[in-house]
């Protein structure tokens, strides 16, 4: 092989080791976890499913945050799609002002999810926090206890998560609709002038690869989930805001039960594999 | 364009120049920059007067020459500067460095990432910190996993001072220590105790108007929870502070997360622990004076029938308050009953210590404190029965941290470690610590009581800005909790102890905020708690908690 041909691989070199030590190494060293009765301290023993089998079958919290985990990635996503496009076809037009407005809407993603439930704790406190205040001046004597009953809080979390990740989906999707063609446009106002008829047949099928896109990024995100309820409701009242990504990070970081985390997180890869795969092959099928 | 773009990076350039200056600036040692008075941070004259004289009244012993220059790592968990706990880390460290010639780094970690930081550092063998400020529940993992050195081998050594054992409230000294060796230096004494609003409850005008609302005299002395329970409902959405709004009966923190579990863990205590009928009565057997597991079967004792009417309890007083506080952390509920919104409270020393504060108190000169209530109808599980008796069934505890200093077995200067741990723990010093309300430092030792009981004098504390009353009511509350309680509850630090008081805090959620009944709330801490047992290995498990409660099979 000549010199030139081998140095190239000296220079991919690191990349290799490095997806090797800290992708690979811990997928494969967690995959085997998965498989061990392995607590902090305690010599591991091999369980063979036992793992997954107590979660499937006998875990009540690990189909309580599973259910908690869809609530907020059905909330979350259809919400933040949503208004992200609806802003990015306000947007999508010449505006005064435009780029200042653009600037500050994008502003929350640029903050710490940690950062956003302190404040979103601050807002939503039930006796002094900005929601409740305002609530009140408006006449509501009795305003929702947003951290002591179940749903307020649901809804408190999920009204935080769209004030943060709206600005993602705006984004994108105004990136897409900004790269539509003019000419299908021109030739569809020669058809018909109806907004709503051009947004149904035109826009929308054409951003829908952007659509689908965005939304199996922001699905992936919500399922991941963790930073809001630690820092809001710390998962309660009881558990109803413990997300799944919760539960693991309690399972393995707090209470060191490396094999049973690593066998949650291992049903939650695999849930999110399936999701993505039906999404991506419907995609495939609208195009053939 | 061109001279815009110029003025741009000019500008730049000197931000960036600024910065470069300021950066060390920034980055220096706080305590550097701030007022030293005679070697202690602070700039308060007597709090340095008070503190040179303890320092100078402390034993020292012969600190060994070899030390000069070397430094050891201290891990404790986050509270800045003036912090609970971590405050007097900053507080002492350059008296340190004078009697010894090395120093010490302070790595404050947040208190939610505390135990795994430690833990993984310990597991690992990493060695990051010679002396861990540990949580008192943290022993079981601890001594199962071999990673704290004993130091009672360092007791007669004439290079480090000497503290006095003998002092410290049995109930505490004995979370320092496991079977017959002593692993931790003494610091912090925590409990929990009844907080009241003196001004109020000992107000005639309100004690008339209990006897008319209630048809009784006012149980002032609140011997029972049915006491507290009646004042508490009483007061509550009263107008009581004349503030023209309505105010709380009582307060507290029941935010999962929120250590709500130790409020029922306090009060749950004379519902469920009984004393020996022989002598002693603090003697551990199957049936008295236990409260976790049976500790023969390891089975949780945590859905007996007292623990149901435990919560029973808790659930009628956490409606006797702000439905908000069933969302509150701690500092939430400290805060409603500092700001002079709530009659009653129950919870640590830190309310004491913090309602001398003015900056966040209202109530110095007000504050009324007993030891926490018992009950007229503990539960008998020998007989099967709820007992009624005639005098209260009272019961101490030491439920919290008492935080306190061990020595990881990875520290490359155990004896530099110990020297510091020693010193900390000599009475001036740690008198000092306690005396001084914003160190979070808890009283326990007869030398914070005041006379006959110990040797403190009202004056000491009146010097660390406690209202004289206010001190007397404090400490003699806990002086009963600790010296004249007849029996006490067991402190649980078997491996897997967090886990299951994490668990046991979301059911009792559940419970408060109404999603599942006592029963149910109890019935699945109990299959949980059994799996962690089986989990962590019944028999070790068995083994190490006869040990950690002194049971002895018979």
């Amino acid at each position: 092989m000549p010199e030139r041909s081998r140095v190239k691989y000296l220079f991919v070199l690191p990349g290799i080791i490095w997806v090797l030590l800290f992708t690979i190494f811990p997928l494969l060293y967690s995959l085997r976890l998965a498989f061990f009765q392995a607590r902090l301290g305690k010599s591991e023993t091999f369980i063979w499913l036992e793992n997954f089998r107590r979660a499937l079958f006998e875990d009540y919290r690990f189909w309580g945050s599973m259910g908690v985990t869809v609530f907020f990635v059905v909330c979350s996503v259809v919400c933040t799609v949503a208004l992200g496009l609806a802003l990015a076809i306000l947007f999508n037009r010449p505006l005064r002002g435009q780029r200042f407005f653009r600037a500050l809407f994008t502003t929350p993603l640029f903050t710490a999810p940690i950062a956003l439930g302190y404040l979103g704790l601050t807002i939503f406190h039930e006796q002094v926090g900005a929601v409740n205040t305002v609530l009140q001046a408006l006449g509501m004597a009795h305003p929702p206890a947003w951290f002591s009953a179940i749903w307020p809080a649901r809804i408190a979390i999920v009204i935080v998560d769209i004030w943060q990740w709206t600005p993602f989906c705006f984004l994108v999707l105004l990136a897409g609709l900004q790269s539509l063609p003019d000419e299908v446009y021109e030739a569809a106002y020669l058809d018909t002038s109806s907004g709503w008829d051009i947004f149904r047949f035109i826009t929308l099928p054409l951003l829908t690869p952007v659509l689908f896109t965005v939304t199996i990024l922001r699905m992936v995100e919500s399922f991941k989930m963790l930073d809001l309820p630690f820092s809001m409701t710390s998962g309660g009242p009881g558990l109803a805001t413990q997300t799944y990504s919760f539960y693991i990070y309690l399972t393995g970081l707090r209470n060191f039960n490396a094999g049973y985390a690593s066998a949650l997180a291992y049903i939650l890869l695999f849930v999110m594999i399936m999701i993505s795969l039906s999404f991506f092959n419907r995609l495939r099928k609208i195009y053939e | 364009m061109r001279k815009s773009l110029r003025y741009a990076l000019g500008l730049l350039a000197i931000c960036a120049m600024l910065a470069t200056m300021a950066a060390p600036a920034l980055a220096q040692d706080p305590t550097e920059e701030a007022g030293m008075i005679s070697g202690f941070p602070t700039t308060i004259e007597v709090e340095a007067k008070t503190a040179q004289a303890a320092f100078d009244a402390a034993d020292k012993g012969q600190p060994d020459p070899a030390w000069k220059g070397k430094k050891i790592t201290i891990g404790v968990y986050s509270a800045g500067q003036r912090g609970a706990i971590s405050g007097p880390l900053y507080f002492w460290r350059q008296k340190f460095e004078e009697l010894t010639g090395a120093t010490y780094d302070i790595v404050e970690i947040p208190f939610a990432e505390l135990r795994e930081k430690i833990f993984t550092d310990l597991q690992t063998g990493a060695g990051t910190y010679d002396v861990i400020i540990n949580c008192s529940n943290y022993y079981g993992d601890y001594i199962f996993n071999d990673w704290i050195i004993p130091i009672d081998q360092y007791f007669d050594d004439p290079r480090f001072p000497k503290w006095d054992r003998e002092s410290i409230a049995p109930a505490v000294a004995r979370l320092m220590q496991w079977g017959d060796h002593w692993y931790g230096g003494n610091n912090d004494h925590d409990a929990q105790v009844l907080y009241y609003r003196r001004d109020i409850i000992e107000d005639p005008k309100w004690q008339a108007a209990f006897k008319e609302e209630m048809g009784h005299d006012m149980p002032v002395k609140m011997e029972t929870w049915d006491d507290v329970l009646e004042i508490a409902q009483f007061f509550n959405k009263k107008d009581w502070n004349g503030d023209g709004d309505p105010d709380d009966g009582i307060t507290l923190h029941l935010k999962v997360g929120g250590q709500g579990f130790f409020h029922f863990m306090a009060l749950s205590a004379p519902y469920v622990v009984i004393p020996y009928p022989g002598d002693p009565p603090t003697k551990v057997t199957k049936y008295h004076n236990v409260y976790w597991f049976d500790p023969e079967t390891m089975e949780p004792l945590i859905n007996s029938p007292g623990h149901v009417a435990a919560l029973e309890m808790l659930l009628k007083l956490s409606k006797a308050g702000p439905s908000a506080m069933w969302g509150w952390s701690l500092g939430e509920a400290w805060a409603d009953f500092l700001s002079g919104n709530a009659v009653l409270t129950f919870s640590w020393g830190d309310v004491g210590s913090l309602s001398q504060d003015p900056a966040q108190s209202v109530i110095q000169g007000k504050l009324g404190a007993r030891g926490i209530p018992g009950t007229k109808s503990p539960y008998d599980r020998e007989k099967g029965e709820f007992l009624k008796l005639d005098k209260p069934n009272m019961v101490g505890n030491q439920v919290g941290c008492s935080w306190h200093p061990v020595i990881s077995k990875y520290s490359d200067e155990p004896e530099l470690s110990y020297y510091f741990v020693a010193w900390q723990s000599t009475p001036p010093i740690n008198h000092w610590n306690v005396a001084t309300g914003w160190t979070g430092v808890d009283p326990g030792t007869t030398y914070d009581w005041f006379e006959p009981y110990g040797t403190a004098k009202i004056e000491d504390y009146v010097a660390g800005g406690y209202d004289a009353g206010d001190a007397k009511a404090f400490i003699g509350a806990y002086q009963d909790n600790f010296f004249n309680y007849p029996i006490f509850q067991n402190y649980m630090r078997i491996p897997g102890t967090p886990e299951m008081q994490e668990i046991w805090d979301v059911h009792l959620s559940e419970a408060i905020t109404g999603q599942l009944s006592p029963q149910e709330a109890l019935d699945l801490t109990y299959e949980d708690w059994t799996r962690i047992v089986a989990d962590y290995g019944k028999e070790d498990l068995l083994k190490l908690y006869q040990e950690s409660i002194g049971y002895t099979p018979e």
